[in-house]
């Protein structure tokens, strides 16, 4: 269609102009003069230049010998990189400092073994007093370069009182074609929305209630595998990705199953502006595989398969720098059919689980204020746990309501104050905590994935 | 699942027909420079709105698509804008637009910064140490930047490769005679109070000086004690004017204003932010303007 319109128009275009010749010599003489035109004004600019340069060799001259000028000192960092700063040899590294006091109506003991019963037995990692770290990291180090035009890597290394862990090791590629991304090493699934986050990235102190119960304290955490994303060319955006995962993580997997890779993720990442000034994404994942451990009954070891399917939902709303509103839920399910070995009497019976999870929260940015508000619930729908058949009755349906008020001095610190009603323990007692935890990061500006 | 498969690759093949050189800037003034050089050979996407504060700006997945799609970004560099650039050159998953690729153009490589810090740490505020980047005041500097920009070009689409360098020509010739215009008002000897770091290209190009900040350092808001001493030195000195933009510091700036009695003098903070900026040309006329 183009083609024919353009043919139509160059024959209208014949029909009527002077002869084609006469044409191009017009369009050449314009072109010689606007180039000529170009190249005196280039010619004004750099006799500019040699005058200011002369000036500055004069300027330099009376100042002491050997000392180089600002400028032809940092003429050899003006370039910038991938991530936005000087090219430098040394990789970026950037270090984040947590600390937290933290109160309670428990005792320490009541707080190391207050699980979820029918979830976890794995406690709270807090503990009354002065802490490091949100998920036991009070320091993680971070470094990151591109390596060659090929890939980045990226790894994070979080410092406890016990040592240094290696969370994150992975190299993600940066020239394949139509879209495709690999990543490899060890990294955080993209399995749903608070997963990949890291610890001080979280909108509040600790993790929502699902992701407690389903994969730990700290989400699934770094996994060894690799993974797959496409970013189609399409008018919205749209990635779909998948993942296979070693099944490391010690709540729905286990690092002592007897074959690996053993868990897998696909997950599918949508957004689209709902106004000028707010974005909505959504999209629907799951992560499947074998399960190996001792963290889901207590005294008794789980061996079988799950698969937890998760629906995230973001909304974001951000006029201006000074003022935000983000709201956040998702939605997590788990099917998981084992046999549980009792430790003591070595007796195996059967365990069929459909259970879920839900949370809902929401943060109100002013200035360098953010006021956050969090309801989390287990068992919304579906509260299947049946032993050797039998329905057990783990007690009350567990649920949490937080509220929090944190100040940004900066972008690189801040300060929170967290108060949890916290009725997961399921026997009608309640945890009510409060925190107060600072924030640190410095070094490299790491950038903020959305 | 066949009819999704199908589905997907219609919409693919859907996709707009590709017309020009895609050209993708990260701010509004580099998008006025492309068109200025690209003119009907490039489409010309903006990611940052003139509204918006380039320092921080939250990466969007509309960003990574627009990425995904370019032939050439465009970008300020200098630090400005390292809170989503990175986001956008990795997760766009395109490999024209990755650094040393010729897609992956950095306006400051053409500039000759100031204040370029070789000692620094964050106590003094958000500081950018290879240079303030606000050069995009500084039509010196713009010059370069456009000529690189017509050579990164004429490299991508060889075929319109004298198209280019042409209409750079003509943008040279164009700030060479806007030049005397914007130089013909004396600004030597005027004292203005600025509250961001945003003018210091502007005042060593036009001999103002800039005599305070309302933001002792940069990024983080001033401190009562600070606004304090500020109205007691500008009562005292009685200073031209408090320049700031709309979206940085207007509030504050007027409330030192009604204390003062000073002026306060609204610059545009980049093309399309104010009336009557919609290109770089105008954008500058209007800033000029408003020292007058």
């Amino acid at each position: 269609m183009k083609q024919l319109l353009c043919l139509l128009g160059m024959a209208l275009f014949c029909s009527f102009s002077v002869p084609a010749s006469g044409q191009d010599t017009a369009e050449r003489l314009n072109t010689l003069e606007n180039s000529s035109r170009s190249q005196s004004v280039i010619i004004e600019e750099q006799q500019k230049a040699i005058e200011a340069l002369k000036d500055e060799i004069a300027k330099q001259k009376n100042q002491e010998a050997g000392q180089i000028s600002r400028e032809e000192s940092l003429s050899s960092s003006r370039v910038s990189g991938f991530f936005g700063g000087s090219v430098l040899t040394n990789p970026n590294i950037s270090l984040l400092v947590d600390t937290f006091a933290y109160g309670s109506n428990l005792n320490n003991s009541e707080l190391e073994n207050r699980g979820i019963p029918g979830f976890t037995t794995l406690g709270k990692d807090a503990r009354e007093g002065f802490n490091m770290g949100a998920a036991e990291d009070g320091v993680e180090l971070f470094i990151f370069a591109p390596v060659d035009p090929y890939f980045n890597v990226y790894v994070n290394l979080p410092f406890s009182d016990e040592g240094v862990a290696l969370e994150e090791a992975f190299a993600v590629t940066t020239a394949l074609p139509e879209g495709f991304q690999a990543k490899l090493g060890k990294f955080k699934s993209n399995f749903s929305r608070i997963n990949a986050q890291h610890p001080h990235a979280w909108d509040f102190f600790d993790i929502a209630l699902p992701y407690r119960a389903f994969l730990g304290n700290e989400g699934s955490g770094g996994e060894k595998g690799m993974q797959f994303t496409w970013l189609p060319s399409l008018p919205f955006y749209t990635q779909l990705g998948a993942e296979l995962l070693q099944g490391e993580n010690d709540q729905l997997f286990g690092a002592d199953a007897r074959s690996g890779p053993h868990a897998f993720s696909v997950f599918v990442k949508g957004s689209f502006e709902t106004t000028e000034n707010s974005t909505l994404y959504f999209g629907p994942s799951v992560l499947f595989g074998k399960t190996r451990n001792s963290n889901i009954i207590a005294d008794a070891e789980v061996d079988g398969r799950s698969a937890l399917y998760g629906m995230e939902a973001f909304w974001k709303w951000k006029p201006s720098r000074s003022e935000g509103v983000t709201i956040q839920s998702e939605y997590l399910f788990l099917t998981q059919r084992c046999d549980v070995t009792d430790v003591a009497a070595e007796t195996v019976e059967s365990l069929r689980r459909h259970q879920d999870g839900f949370y809902l929260q929401g943060i109100y940015q002013s200035g360098r204020w953010r006021f956050g508000a969090r309801y989390d619930t287990l068992e919304l729908f579906a509260d299947t746990f049946e032993r050797a058949d039998l329905q057990q009755d783990p007690g009350a349906t567990p649920w949490r309501a937080t509220g929090s008020v944190e100040f940004n001095p900066s972008e690189f610190s801040r300060i929170r104050l967290q108060y949890n009603h916290d009725r997961s323990g399921r026997d009608g007692t309640s945890n009510n905590e409060a925190i107060l935890q600072f924030i640190f990061g410095i070094g490299a500006h790491a950038a903020h994935n959305f | 699942m066949r009819i999704v498969i199908s589905l997907i690759l219609s919409l693919v093949t859907a996709a707009p027909a590709f017309a020009g050189v895609n050209v993708v800037a990260t701010l509004p003034w580099i998008g006025s420079l492309a068109k200025e050089i690209g003119k009907d050979k490039v489409t010309v996407t903006t990611l940052v709105k003139p509204t918006q504060d380039p320092h921080m700006v939250d990466a969007k997945p509309s960003m990574l698509m627009a990425g995904r799609k370019a032939d050439i970004l465009m970008y300020n560099g200098l630090d400005l804008e390292v809170g989503y650039l990175p986001i956008i050159l990795e997760s766009s998953k395109n490999p024209r637009i990755v650094p040393g690729k010729p897609g992956n153009f950095d306006c400051s490589r053409f500039v000759r910064p100031i204040e370029q810090l070789t000692a620094v740490d964050r106590s003094m505020g958000d500081v950018h140490p290879l240079g303030n980047p606000h050069y995009h005041y500084s039509p010196g500097n713009i010059l370069r930047v456009a000529e690189g920009m017509s050579n990164a070009l004429a490299d991508l689409d060889r075929a319109n490769a004298e198209f280019y360098r042409a209409n750079f020509g003509n943008f040279a010739a164009k700030v060479n005679e806007r030049q005397k215009q914007w130089h013909a008002v004396n600004l030597k000897g005027k004292r203005f109070v600025a509250y961001h770091k945003l003018f210091e290209y502007l005042s060593k190009e036009f001999g103002f000086q800039l005599v305070g900040y309302v933001e002792a350092k940069p990024g983080i808001p001033p401190s009562a004690a600070h606004i304090k001493k500020l109205i007691g030195d500008m009562t005292h000195n009685k200073p031209d004017g408090i320049l700031t933009t709309s979206y940085y510091g207007r509030k504050e700036s007027e409330s030192i204003s009604a204390k003062t009695g000073v002026k306060v003098v609204l610059l545009p903070s980049d093309v399309g932010s104010m009336k009557g900026t919609d290109d770089w040309f105008a954008f500058m006329d209007s800033v000029l303007a408003a020292l007058r």
